[in-house]
């Protein structure tokens, strides 16, 4: 049985520190979110564990842990079912040669480098047990990930929405996301058929067969939520239990499938009606709980597994360096790039590298998952927490002194309808539905 | 076929093709590189209680009854817990199959853990990597202390299942 009061009195720091880092960042023009992740790096071993460990170990002891990560797991489930909600593969379809080569080469140059990265990592930071396979194609799909809800956020800030250079970047990051959780899949695959009893085949097979499964047959069924929408202006508490009971078996389906949890949560969002009303009604529902209640418990809980005390000599710190460097250059460089070379202006599309550079809390899933199938050690795992950290941290200053305003606008017919017919975007700050 | 499409199947070849041809030949690679043997886990320790508790700093780990050692590896690196309360703060270094560390106990000096003043465990063992469970044998001995005598001990790691059960 859980320690209730432990519990309890977690959940409440937890809340508190986030809310007031996620304030004080709000102050420097970032998203909350991004405080709320700098948050739960505070609350571990890498802050409160060092200057105060007694009160560290009496607020967070290790077999309360179990079902803080319980209660986060709950949150990101419902999360990836949000961020599968908001994308639209139509919207890639809209934006033509300009997004399908930016989101491609924003994946393949991080990736690619990412692999290079690895020839020089594995040796010191993995271990045997550890394919070198396994490990380079985790670091590319690490590196290669985009925070599509901070960046989302971002433009929404901005009012960039119905702009080019707003519109570009939501198709790209919704490619990346899901072509990063497809290469993750087969990670996870990879990495568990060597601990399973079942051969590896089977497993592949029962995923297509769900997936094929999901998008040519449940997919219709779902359409019955977006009607009953339209008919009643809502959805009634029955058909609210329901999507959360198939969300649930979804998410259970992949799990036993030897997969995560994790995918069969994004898959049921992505297989949702889309229409725009319908999708901003669902996350109005599950927004605020979702965002001010479990999202914090995740970052204090990811918080509490990373220790940058194992970051420890000049040598680690230049790993960690080297990290920072391969993600940026490969995800600002690579889109930029790739958005000049379908004639974009040289500051728009550097202004989009720094918005695909943002990983944010996506990086911080995958992470997660990397570290519980062991491809990635925790000093490691570490590391990559201070890059995902750093290049969402960097997207605002950069944005403000390469891409103006005035930049974005010019050469832009501003679409004013294209807010209404794309898909709304879960919103981190959960400043309450109606702002998107 | 148009400029902009020239120009985009020309920029797709040379910015997404070229790069995943590179790709499969850095994962072919790859192949043939060797990171260190794995020690992650947790062990089962065997050794004589009465012949630890003689060290300084033994005696918090000599007297658990079922002791287990936790390592946390990155690399060449790692970190050590014992179920004794001691190590929670140390670390080592594997070089081939030889594993290196100091245990320091995280209680404060002078609370009858045995461990005052700079006093520290130094574990030195070897790992059978061939042995199916992984086992480690070596010493361990008390640092800065010449008329103390070292301590054999074996330790075998935990399968998977026996893991999960433990927790």
């Amino acid at each position: 049985m859980p320690n209730l009061f432990t519990l309890v009195l977690q959940i409440t720091v937890i809340l508190a520190v986030c809310r007031v880092a996620g304030s004080v960042f709000r102050k420097f023009h970032q998203p909350r979110v991004v405080g709320e992740m700098f948050a739960g790096v505070l609350l571990g071993p890498s802050l409160m564990g060092w200057i105060a460990p007694h009160f560290s170990a009496y607020l967070f002891p290790p077999s309360s842990l179990g079902f803080l990560n319980a209660l986060s797991q709950i949150g990101v489930v419902v999360f990836m079912f949000l961020v599968g909600l908001g994308i639209n593969p139509k919207e890639l379809k809209k934006h033509g040669h300009a997004a399908v080569l930016t989101s491609h080469v924003s994946i393949t140059a991080p990736f690619v480098l990412a692999a290079f990265l690895s020839f020089y990592l594995y040796p010191k930071l993995s271990d045997d047990s550890v394919t070198f396979t396994s490990f380079a194609l985790f670091m590319g799909a690490a590196m290669s990930v985009t925070a599509f809800p901070v960046l989302a956020r971002i433009l929404q800030e901005r009012d960039w929405l119905g702009s080019r250079l707003g519109t570009v970047a939501i198709a790209s990051a919704a490619v990346d996301d899901v072509t990063g959780w497809c290469i993750l899949a087969y990670i996870v695959v990879l990495t568990r058929s060597a601990h399973s009893a079942s051969p590896m085949y089977v497993t592949v097979g029962g995923i297509i067969g769900f997936a094929l499964l999901m998008i040519y047959g449940v997919q219709r069924l779902l359409l019955g939520f977006e009607k009953s929408y339209r008919d009643r202006g809502g959805l009634s508490e029955n058909a609210m239990a329901l999507m959360l009971l198939l969300l649930l078996c979804a998410a259970l389906c992949t799990e036993w499938l030897g997969l995560h949890l994790l995918f069969g949560a994004f898959l049921m969002g992505a297989i949702m009606p889309k229409e725009h009303h319908f999708v901003r009604y669902v996350l109005d529902r599950f927004e605020t709980i979702t965002v001010t209640l479990l999202l914090p418990l995740f970052f204090a809980f990811t918080g509490l597994r990373t220790n940058i005390g194992l970051v420890k000599g000049q040598e680690m710190w230049m790993y960690c360096g080297l990290i920072v460097l391969v993600a940026t250059v490969g995800k600002l460089g690579g889109s930029t790039i790739a958005a000049r070379l379908t004639t974009m202006p040289l500051r728009e599309a550097a202004g989009l590298g720094t918005l695909m550079n943002t990983r944010g809390l996506m990086e911080l899933v995958i992470l997660d998952i990397g570290l519980d199938i062991k491809v990635i050690s925790p000093a490691l795992f570490s590391m990559m927490v201070l890059m995902a950290l750093i290049t969402t941290f960097m997207a605002t200053p950069l944005l403000d002194v390469i891409c103006p305003d005035r930049l974005v606008w010019e050469g832009t017919e501003r679409a004013s309808k294209w807010q209404k017919s794309s898909v709304p975007q879960l919103d981190l700050d959960a400043t309450g539905g109606s702002a998107a | 076929m148009t400029s902009t499409t020239r120009r985009f199947a020309v920029s797709y070849v040379f910015l997404v093709f070229l790069p995943m041809i590179g790709l499969l030949g850095v994962l072919r690679q790859g192949r043939s590189l060797r990171a260190p043997v794995s020690v992650d886990g947790r062990w089962k320790l065997q050794f004589d209680p009465a012949q630890l508790a003689a060290l300084p700093c033994g005696k918090a780990l000599a007297s658990v009854p079922d002791p287990v050692l936790a390592i946390s590896q990155s690399g060449e690196r790692f970190t050590l817990t014992t179920s004794g309360g001691l190590a929670t703060t140390s670390s080592g270094v594997i070089q081939d199959t030889t594993l290196n560390a100091a245990l320091q106990s995280s209680d404060s000096p002078g609370n009858g853990s045995g461990c005052d003043g700079d006093h520290s465990l130094t574990l030195i063992a070897k790992l059978d990597p061939t042995a199916n469970p992984k086992s480690l044998s070596g010493v361990l001995s008390a640092k800065d202390c010449s008329v103390c005598a070292p301590v054999s001990f074996q330790a075998v790691r935990e399968t998977h299942s026996e893991h999960k059960a433990g927790r």
